[in-house]
């Protein structure tokens, strides 16, 4: 188990040099999320394979640490998952993934992009029923 | 400086027993955050609990030693605050919720008969949601119109377009006496013998300035005060509304039910005198009683000398601030505005900023404070907020301007 600042040196990281952040051309399903309370935005995108398989997930944002490192760790995480399994991805994932000492206070930056690439995932499937 | 001498930061700290806890083993706490709610003095806090040790009973009604004690308590409380604001009379001091309710309160009743299709009301850009979201709903209901005084870039009221919606003939004109965002604190006297001149009543939010500075309604000018126990030492869950006796007697009851009535028949009612007509219910006693005690403690301290020792802790603040590379202060320089300071810092979120401070134990704000078109106005997401009492000290400043440098560090 990762101390506290090993996961402050990993949401540094994250923030600093963001994993697939850009617009995705082409992308399956897209989803826009934001806290209105604090200015944090993000837009998932994500790209499937035969359906249900995420192969490729990337997002654009700004706001927070927390909640623009959590998007690069999402969109990270995230591929390979398939749609159900997404959407058993909950905020005690995320929380976890990110330190549950450092994010606890802070848990609706920390879930802005999982709650927004879920949404995204249900899109996609409610157009294809 | 002579207010200074007989203000004693020490013994004022010992008066709040939480200001002595640590937040995390070996941090104390360094509460910069009274522009939310400020803490409470261990004298408010014996007040409520004594009344609920000794008096408690309901109010107005019983005849039994118990309930007497609890009435003469609750109404001693009313006599404090009208004292403590110079009203004429107690019957001009109604108890609300808080600020927020103490407004919504003016907004149906006064609102509500007095206000028309096609009438204006008078906001300002700079006002706390509370003193925005009644005043929409109710001109939505109506048909109203809202006029707004906007803000300057060195957020003061921007006043060059007064006269203009002054000619709008409008009924109400509604504005902060100091930002809880800017802590700009605005020239009411001027603005309400102009907003009278053209025939408006005036609304004043004193949730900021109350607490912090001498605010006499016989000299205030405005028609309606509303401010919040729980900002000025007191608890949360009383407030106070502030209006001029004859406004009071015209206006129709808010909420309607027990201790606001004088007698009930079965298909109608005869509302009750003042202060009680606008007290529907089982008030919050204890916090009255509470409050009552606040309003003891800062009499006793002098708003004057807490006003001066503010204004040396944010004229120390904003000079301390100033020199961190990347922050921006908003609002006015220090003369004009109270302990209040709104910043930012380049390239940092001010939610990063307060979790940061906060492992040191510095506990501030961060986020649009309830003034959303504010920060609309300058184009901010989000600020990070540093708010001063009378239990706050210049060292406590150089902790939160070490603390931005431990952000800047690790941001950097």
């Amino acid at each position: 188990m990762a101390d506290r600042q090993e996961f402050i040196d990993l949401i540094l990281d994250h923030y600093d040099h963001p994993r697939n952040r850009a617009a995705m051309v082409g992308a399956d399903a897209v989803a826009h999320g934001g806290n209105p309370g604090c200015g944090d935005v993000v837009t998932m995108y994500l790209r499937l394979a035969a359906g249900d398989r995420l192969t490729a997930v990337t997002f654009e944002g700004e706001g927070c640490t927390i909640s623009q490192a959590a998007a690069s760790i999402v969109a990270e995480k995230a591929v390979g998952k398939t749609l159900s399994e997404l959407a058993e991805m909950n905020v005690e994932w995320i929380v976890d993934q990110m330190g549950r000492d450092v994010v606890a206070s802070r848990t609706r930056c920390a879930a802005l992009a999982l709650n927004t690439l879920k949404a995204a995932g249900e899109r996609y499937r409610a157009a294809r029923p | 400086m002579t207010a200074l001498s007989t203000f004693d930061s020490a013994r004022i700290c010992a008066d709040f027993p939480i200001l002595s806890r640590e937040v995390r083993p070996g941090v104390p706490l360094i509460y910069l955050d009274s522009a939310a709610t400020s803490q409470k003095p261990a004298s408010v806090i014996e007040a409520m609990n004594d009344y609920y040790r000794r008096s408690n009973a309901n109010i107005h009604r019983g005849v039994h030693a118990l309930a007497e004690e609890a009435t003469a308590l609750y109404e001693g409380a009313r006599e404090r605050v009208a004292r403590f604001i110079n009203a004429c009379s107690t019957k001009e001091v109604i108890f609300t919720r808080n600020a927020t309710e103490a407004i919504n309160l003016v907004a149906y009743s006064w609102g509500r008969a007095n206000v028309n299709a096609g009438d204006a009301i008078v906001i300002t850009e700079m006002e706390h949601h509370s003193n925005l979201v009644p005043w929409q709903m109710l001109a939505a209901e109506k048909g109203a119109t809202l006029e707004v005084i906007p803000v300057t870039d060195d957020g003061e009221l921007d006043l060059s377009t007064f006269d203009d919606i002054l000619q709008k003939r409008p009924k109400l004109v509604c504005l902060t006496h100091m930002s809880n965002v800017l802590g700009t604190i605005n020239p009411v006297t001027d603005i309400a013998a102009k907003a009278h001149a053209a025939g408006a009543l005036v609304l004043v939010d004193g949730a900021q300035s109350v607490p912090h500075l001498p605010v006499d309604v016989q000299t205030l000018g405005a028609d309606f005060l509303a401010f919040s126990g729980h900002k000025m030492c007191g608890p949360t869950g009383i407030g106070v509304l502030w209006a001029r006796q004859a406004l009071l007697e015209d206006m129709p009851p808010f909420l309607g039910g027990g201790d606001m009535i004088r007698r009930v028949y079965l298909r109608e009612f005869k509302a009750n005198a003042l202060p009680h007509k606008f007290e529907a219910g089982t008030p919050a006693i204890a916090e009255g009683v509470g409050l009552g005690a606040a309003v003891d403690y800062l009499t006793g301290t002098g708003m004057a000398a807490v006003h001066a020792h503010e204004r040396q802790i944010i004229a120390y603040a904003l000079e301390r601030l100033e020199e961190v590379p990347g922050v921006t202060v908003y609002g006015p320089k220090a003369e004009r505005k109270g302990g209040v300071a709104a910043f930012s810092l380049a390239g940092v979120h001010p939610h990063d900023i307060a979790q940061v401070l906060d492992r040191d134990g510095i506990a501030v704000r961060a986020g649009h404070h309830c003034a959303m078109p504010l920060h609309d106005r300058y184009q901010l997401p989000a600020t990070a907020r540093a708010s001063f009492y009378l239990y706050n000290t210049m060292g406590e400043v150089d902790a939160l301007i070490e603390g931005l440098y431990k952000v800047k560090k690790m941001f950097g």
